[in-house]
């Protein structure tokens, strides 16, 4: 029988308060005598703080505090680099970094108080381009240099691999920012109770990180410290843990002892919020003329900015992630992360794979030219398989990337429109694909990649899950319940996913790495599975039969060789609880897939599934203006088993665009480390009018490590936009644009020097 | 700073209230209201998550002063429709995968309903101009312009 709930496009079981404008996110929440903040920034890129005069803005009615960094603790807050301290202490390292802060009883007090505080800096020397970081001169961003990190992989025998190659082919690529553009901006509200507990509501995409790193920050136990998730506008890697602000919040309710909110504006966000990393990618790789990758080779010049944050580990993506999509035997990758004195870059949705996969993507194209071979073909004839072990130690379970290809470039009309003839004249049309792989769960962050799920089912037959993975609007609790409705054989309406809380729910990871479908969704199918065993064998007990032959269907237990003999669910977990020994059906279940650790030379099996994607567009490029139109977009998603349709073919659409901003559009401007673009009218991120019909359609490749086959989906999503746009400018005008974005000037430019080679060759 | 006295109507409700001159309809309706569906996403008219209804048409509320609305009726998304019955456009949200995090829909919502009541069938093109004005991360707006779609045609009798 097929499923009602799973592989059911259902709206999400947050719709109903959303269209109501009744989801209550961290901005929303008032408390009496709540207190509002605000935050003082470094308009110097790179400054001695000298001294700081707060008393002006202390003497102001309605301020309650003004701190500084001579207020806040001495430990250093960090992922692996421990740098940051609440607020700046003795330097400020880029534009925007947080100073001094104000408590006050409303927002406008604050900001009038904001302005009061006197700082006196010392500027100093900024280093604002990554390519100087090196330079003998160059300033020095921490005390250690400004080499943050630095990565060195090889397999197999690289110079042989050139050696036997047909094909050498060299070029340099850079990519450049992106926002994440979450449409809520961040906000928290903190408050300490009478215990001296603080607790924090905040836009976060994994409370436990959130505590952990405010335990380190504020420098006392996680215990005391509670963490809530409220609902999230949307994360897309920036709400994990580099934002700043919750830090800040939470250290100010413990300075007031009250109630605080500290909601940025969209230019703090901009100014304080993570951004990806940009990088500069040197890519070598020889073929076979049959199109055989022979070997690669990858040096990366890559940005974090002012402090490390996860840029170590997105790097590491960018160097050595992509290798795994193919058959490919000799890579070597040198990756170097510098500091500068410019805002914080890190995690972003796709986690470094879309810097890399734009040009290797871009990189294929130009050589299956070469070489006259179809791109299509040539990544076909290269992509890895199920059941192979990729160069890296990646168990491929299941690969849906030939599946990918054949989907988008079907729909589209790739073959026909390869073939049409050039046409010429101002508009020209042309196509591109790209493909891409990404993780789905990765044991990155210590020894246990797994998840716990605790599942109640009250005496009225309905559910409530526990659970700290998060939800920011990507679909996570409408999977979990869809799974706990299904294996419970309730109806949907019938779960509620309790908000993450640090104090009551299991310790969890929360929404990072692809990981929540593939190993909550397994702890969650574990859960259910050992409710419904108790459930069934307190019917058994009630009904004198054997558990073996009952079922749980649309909420009634019924025997499966009796028709007779059934019992409503409701009755029987009341009997589950009233009888000598009973008690209320409460299961905790773990799930930790059977993944590695990468080793010191970064092999090892590290995820659980991989997931795979392809996308084929059209463009058009106007020759006389130089702007470049998408006029039609597909993109497929390898992502196992789509529990979802509905949220599978959302996060699809969405990553397709936010690839087409960056590709395109969305271009961070900065004039002497200042941002001069930090608004949502300069920073322009795609608008629906300027978009065509989004298109995405899924491969079930049915992962045998994932939950009833299923995978991480969206990330993989934004990974293959940027170079199949990059190639479709190729196909459509001959100009091979290799540093993103792609505008209208550089279009221009490439026109012109494409004109003055065919002249010169005249 | 000097105070002005509002009398306007919200969600079919009488206000009447005394605010500074310079706050923002869009902090009147979130502050003093306590309506929270407006949401602040710029605060420069930019992304039109504080979109309402005023006196039908929708108008950024970022961008109004509060004591400019004086004698207005004004929507926000909880006047929208109600849990147990709900406008056609909030159902077909839902159905068709119009939102995600939630953040920008209500202003959606609000310039989904302006952009029916000017045009009862619009094409998909101009769904997407009616949409021009509003920002959302998420859903690549596919969702959205389906679910207006879909609720033109329900409340057109299709």
């Amino acid at each position: 029988m097929a499923s009602t709930v799973i592989g059911q496009p259902v709206p999400q079981v947050s719709a109903l308060e959303k269209v109501q404008g009744r989801a209550v996110y961290a901005g929303d929440l008032a408390f009496p005598g709540m207190l509002h903040a605000r935050v003082l920034r470094s308009p110097y890129a790179h400054a001695r703080i000298r001294s700081v005069d707060v008393s002006a803005a202390r003497a102001l009615p309605g301020v309650k505090a003004v701190v500084t960094g001579a207020d806040v603790p001495e430990r250093r807050w960090g992922v692996a680099h421990k740098q940051q301290h609440v607020l700046a202490k003795g330097v400020v390292r880029f534009i925007g970094e947080e100073v001094a802060a104000v408590v006050a009883t409303s927002e406008s007090v604050a900001n009038d108080a904001i302005d009061l505080i006197n700082v006196d800096y010392e500027p100093l020397d900024a280093l604002l381009n990554a390519g100087s970081a090196f330079d003998d001169d160059a300033p020095q961003v921490h005390a250690e240099g400004n080499l943050a990190h630095e990565i060195r992989i090889a397999r197999g025998d690289v110079d042989a691999g050139f050696a036997s190659a047909d094909l050498i082919h060299e070029d340099v690529y850079s990519t450049q920012s992106q926002y994440p553009g979450y449409m809520e901006p961040m906000a928290t509200v903190a408050t300490v109770d009478g215990t001296g507990k603080l607790t924090v509501w905040t836009a976060t995409q994994s409370v436990f990180l959130a505590r952990q790193r405010l335990a380190e920050a504020l420098d006392r136990p996680v215990s005391t410290i509670r963490v809530h998730q409220p609902a999230v506008g949307g994360g897309f890697g920036g709400k994990i843990v580099e934002e700043r602000s919750s830090v800040i919040a939470a250290f100010l309710a413990t300075v007031v002892d009250r109630p605080v909110r500290l909601g940025l504006s969209r230019l703090e966000d901009f100014q304080s919020g993570c951004f990806s990393v940009p990088t500069r990618i040197r890519l070598k790789m020889g073929m076979q003329n049959d199109g055989r990758i022979v070997a690669k080779e990858v040096d990366i010049l890559a940005e974090c900015g002012a402090y490390a944050g996860l840029a170590p580990e997105v790097m590491l993506v960018t160097a050595m992630r992509s290798d795994n999509m193919q058959r490919i035997e000799n890579v070597r990758s040198r990756a170097r992360l510098v500091y500068t004195h410019t805002m914080p870059r890190g995690a972003f949705r796709g986690f470094g794979g879309t810097q890399m996969l734009f040009a290797l993507n871009s990189h294929l194209a130009t050589m299956a030219d070469k070489l006259g071979i179809d791109p299509v073909d040539l990544h076909r004839r290269n992509a890895i398989r199920t059941g192979d072990t990729s160069v890296h130690g990646w168990s491929i379970g299941s690969c849906g990337l030939p599946e990918c290809l054949d989907q988008v470039t079907g729909a589209i009309g790739w073959s026909a429109k390869r073939e049409r003839p050039e046409t010429g004249g101002v508009l020209r049309r042309g196509i591109g694909m790209a493909a891409a792989m990404h993780v789905s769960g990765n044991r990155t962050m210590g020894n246990w990649d797994g998840s716990t799920v605790t599942l109640k089912v009250n005496e009225d037959g309905r559910a409530v899950i526990l659970t700290a993975e998060s939800d920011m609007g990507q679909g996570a609790n409408t999977m979990l319940s869809q799974i706990c409705a299904e294996e419970l054989g309730i109806p949907l309406s019938h779960v509620t996913v309790l908000a993450p809380d640090t104090d009551t729910a299991p310790y969890a990871l929360g929404s990072i790495a692809s990981r929540v479908t593939v190993n909550a969704g397994h702890a969650m199918l574990k859960a259910a599975k050992q409710a419904r065993d108790q459930i069934l064998d307190a019917a058994a007990a009630k009904l004198g039969c054997d558990a073996a032959d009952l079922s749980i269907v649309e909420g009634v237990v019924q025997s499966t060789v009796n028709d007779n003999l059934f019992a409503p669910l409701p009755e029987i977990c009341r009997y589950h609880i009233f009888r000598h020994g009973g008690e209320g059906i409460l299961v905790t279940a773990t799930h930790d897939p059977r993944t590695v650790m990468m080793d010191k030379d970064h092999y090892g099996n590290i995820a659980p599934a991989y997931s795979f994607a392809a996308q084929a567009v059209e463009v058009e490029v106007d020759t006389e203006t130089g702007q470049v139109q998408v006029v039609e977009t597909w993109l497929s998603d390898d992502c196992g088993r789509a529990i979802n349709p509905l949220a599978v073919h959302g996060q699809s659409n969405g990553a397709a665009v936010q690839a087409i901003g960056w590709a395109l559009h969305e271009h961070l401007q900065f004039e002497d480390g200042r941002l001069m673009n930090g608004n949502l009218a300069d920073y322009t991120m795609p608008t629906a009018d300027a978009l065509p019909r989004v298109n995405s359609s899924i491969v079930e490749s049915n992962d045998p490590n994932g939950p009833l086959g299923a995978k991480g989906a969206s990330e993989t999503a934004i990974l293959p936009g940027a170079p199949a746009i990059a190639n479709a400018v190729y196909d459509a005008i001959g100009v091979r644009i290799t540093d993103l974005p792609i505008t209208p000037e550089k279009i221009l430019a490439g026109l012109a020097a494409l004109g003055e080679k065919n002249h010169a060759s005249v | 700073m000097r105070r002005k006295t509002l009398s306007i109507t919200v969600n079919g409700e009488p206000v009447e209230a005394d605010v500074p001159a310079n706050r923002l309809l869009s902090e009147f309706i979130r502050e003093d209201l306590a309506l929270t569906g407006t949401k602040r996403g710029c605060e420069t008219g930019v992304c039109g998550a504080c979109s309402v209804l005023v006196d039908g048409k929708a108008l950024k509320s970022c961008l109004c002063l509060a004591a400019q609305a004086d004698g207005a009726s004004i929507t926000t998304i909880e006047g929208l429709g109600s849990r147990d019955d709900l406008h056609p456009l909030q159902e077909s949200f839902m159905a068709c995968g119009g939102l995600q995090c939630g953040y920008c829909t209500p202003g959606f919502l609000i310039a989904a309903a302006d952009l029916l009541a000017r045009n009862p069938r619009p094409s998909d093109d101009e769904i997407r101009q009616g949409l021009s004005g509003n920002l959302c991360r998420c859903t690549g707006y596919q969702g959205i312009v389906d679910a207006i779609r879909e609720a033109s045609e329900k409340m057109n009798g299709h």
